[in-house]
């Protein structure tokens, strides 16, 4: 009797591990690799926003289905997100570590730029350039602006949604 | 004595460079200066500029650099067109495919340069230009979307960045960037004339173009659009200009291009039923 239970507990024990081995075999990690993405209850750009998420972020998969792929947020959230705004590999970011290490020993000079360059216009490394090389007011005046323009997120996702692009496919 | 903590110190300062702490190497720097060896102070200093200046280009670093560059394109090519809504439209086009390029965390500008010649060009940063020229080619949204997809990938794979870094070390530039830029503002100005001529007169690698054209078909397809639109526009070039290297000097010819995308098509399993937004894209045609 004692042997039998013992069996029985050794099998349960083997089971629960193959499921484990399984689940692990399937877990899926995939990164947002978009400027904006969303994640919606459901698998159609028309479903709900549960969250918004951030360039970068981890997300585990729980499924997939045609375009869309259901995920678990490293905060515990769950919802679906379209395939294409994501990625297999961890993204690099705008900088690399090389690049950030690099920044970070020039200390001072950059910060100067940095302060700066949120603001409009050209920075000041460029606007030497520009004395140096006797660009026209007129030339200056195109990169400032080009610069400085800007569409908002928002008016990016109407866009989409309004040639069918992206999640917003028909 | 003395040479004892200078040589401690300077090992600091060079562990600490390698290892990239800031905050070791300045506290080695300001140590120097305190038991008053200014010299030592400025060799520790320059240890770090030197490992620094040896490190990619960072972002604030790449915007210099591409709004100089921005400035050559538009002076060289006569300006930019000037109207607002056409201008937008190419810029949405642009934002939607780089919203989920490789590097969608930067800023992308969009300008149509105001030239009849078949072209377009990418400054570091995110300064992308298309003449009115080739906007004349494009019958779809689709092409344009390949078009910037193309200029895009020179962005993501720092290609023009490659190029300013090699002439750095050539030229024995150590020195980091934008301390480099403000102290020696002609030599900065020799490195920025170097990658114009080579962006807009001696083209850059020929691999490199096809890695953009790659990787742009790729960026277009990611967002819906049809992938073979760009083959349809290389060809209608390659019919409109034939392969002649002397008029396209900057790219590759049209047949190994077209080839080239094709077999990205292909082994990326790039989805051929996307949209061409044929006429979404007339709306604005007349415009250009």
């Amino acid at each position: 009797m004692k042997r039998r239970r013992t069996w029985w507990a050794l099998q349960g024990l083997i089971v629960g591990a193959a499921l484990v081995c399984v689940t692990a075999a399937f877990a899926e990690t995939v990164y947002v690799q978009a400027r904006t993405a969303q994640l919606r209850s459901g698998k159609t750009s028309l479903d709900p926003v549960v969250a918004n998420l951030r360039y970068g972020d981890q997300l585990e998969v729980v499924k997939k289905e045609g375009n869309w792929l259901q995920v678990k947020t490293e905060g515990g959230a769950q919802g679906w997100i379209y395939t294409g705004k994501t990625s297999k590999t961890k993204p690099g970011g705008g900088d690399s570590g090389l690049a950030q290490l690099g920044r970070s020993m020039r200390g001072s000079e950059a910060s100067a730029v940095t302060a700066s360059a949120g603001a409009r216009g050209l920075d000041k490394v460029s606007e030497g350039y520009a004395n140096r090389a006797g660009i026209s007011p007129k030339d200056r005046d195109t990169v400032d602006r080009m610069t400085a323009y800007q569409i908002p997120d928002q008016e990016v996702e109407e866009f989409l949604k309004e040639g069918g692009l992206g999640e917003y496919a028909k | 004595m003395r040479s004892k903590i200078s040589t401690v110190l300077g090992l600091l300062a060079f562990v600490a460079a390698l290892g990239g702490c800031a905050e070791v190497q300045r506290a080695a720097e300001d140590a120097a200066r305190q038991s008053g060896n200014e010299r030592l102070a400025g060799v520790i200093r320059g240890t770090g500029t030197l490992v620094a200046g040896l490190l990619p280009i960072g972002y604030e670093e790449e915007s210099s650099i591409g709004q100089a560059i921005a400035l050559q394109v538009v002076a060289r090519y006569g300006g930019v067109v000037e109207d607002p809504a056409l201008t937008r439209y190419v810029n949405l086009v642009g934002r939607a495919v780089a919203n989920t390029c490789d590097r969608p965390d930067i800023p992308y500008r969009f300008a149509i340069l105001n030239h009849e010649s078949i072209n377009a060009f990418a400054a570091p940063a995110g300064y992308i230009f298309v003449t009115r020229g080739l906007l004349k080619q494009v019958r779809n949204e689709a092409e344009l979307a390949a078009v910037l997809g193309h200029e895009i990938a020179h962005v993501t794979e720092k290609h023009i960045l490659q190029v300013i870094q090699r002439s750095k070390q050539i030229a024995g530039v150590t020195e980091a960037g934008l301390a480099y830029a403000n102290q020696n503002p002609a030599a900065f100005k020799n490195l920025i004339d170097g990658a114009v001529k080579k962006l807009l007169d001696e083209g850059l690698d020929q691999s490199k173009e096809i890695e953009a054209d790659q990787l742009g078909d790729v960026f277009a397809a990611r967002v819906g659009y049809d992938p073979l639109a760009y083959v349809t526009l290389l060809t209608r070039l390659r019919d409109l200009k034939g392969d002649d290297r002397a008029f396209f000097k900057t790219h590759p010819n049209f047949s190994s291009r077209i080839e080239a995308v094709r077999k990205t098509i292909q082994t990326e399993g790039l989805k051929t039923n996307g949209v061409l937004l044929a006429d979404r894209f007339a709306k604005w045609s007349k415009r250009i």
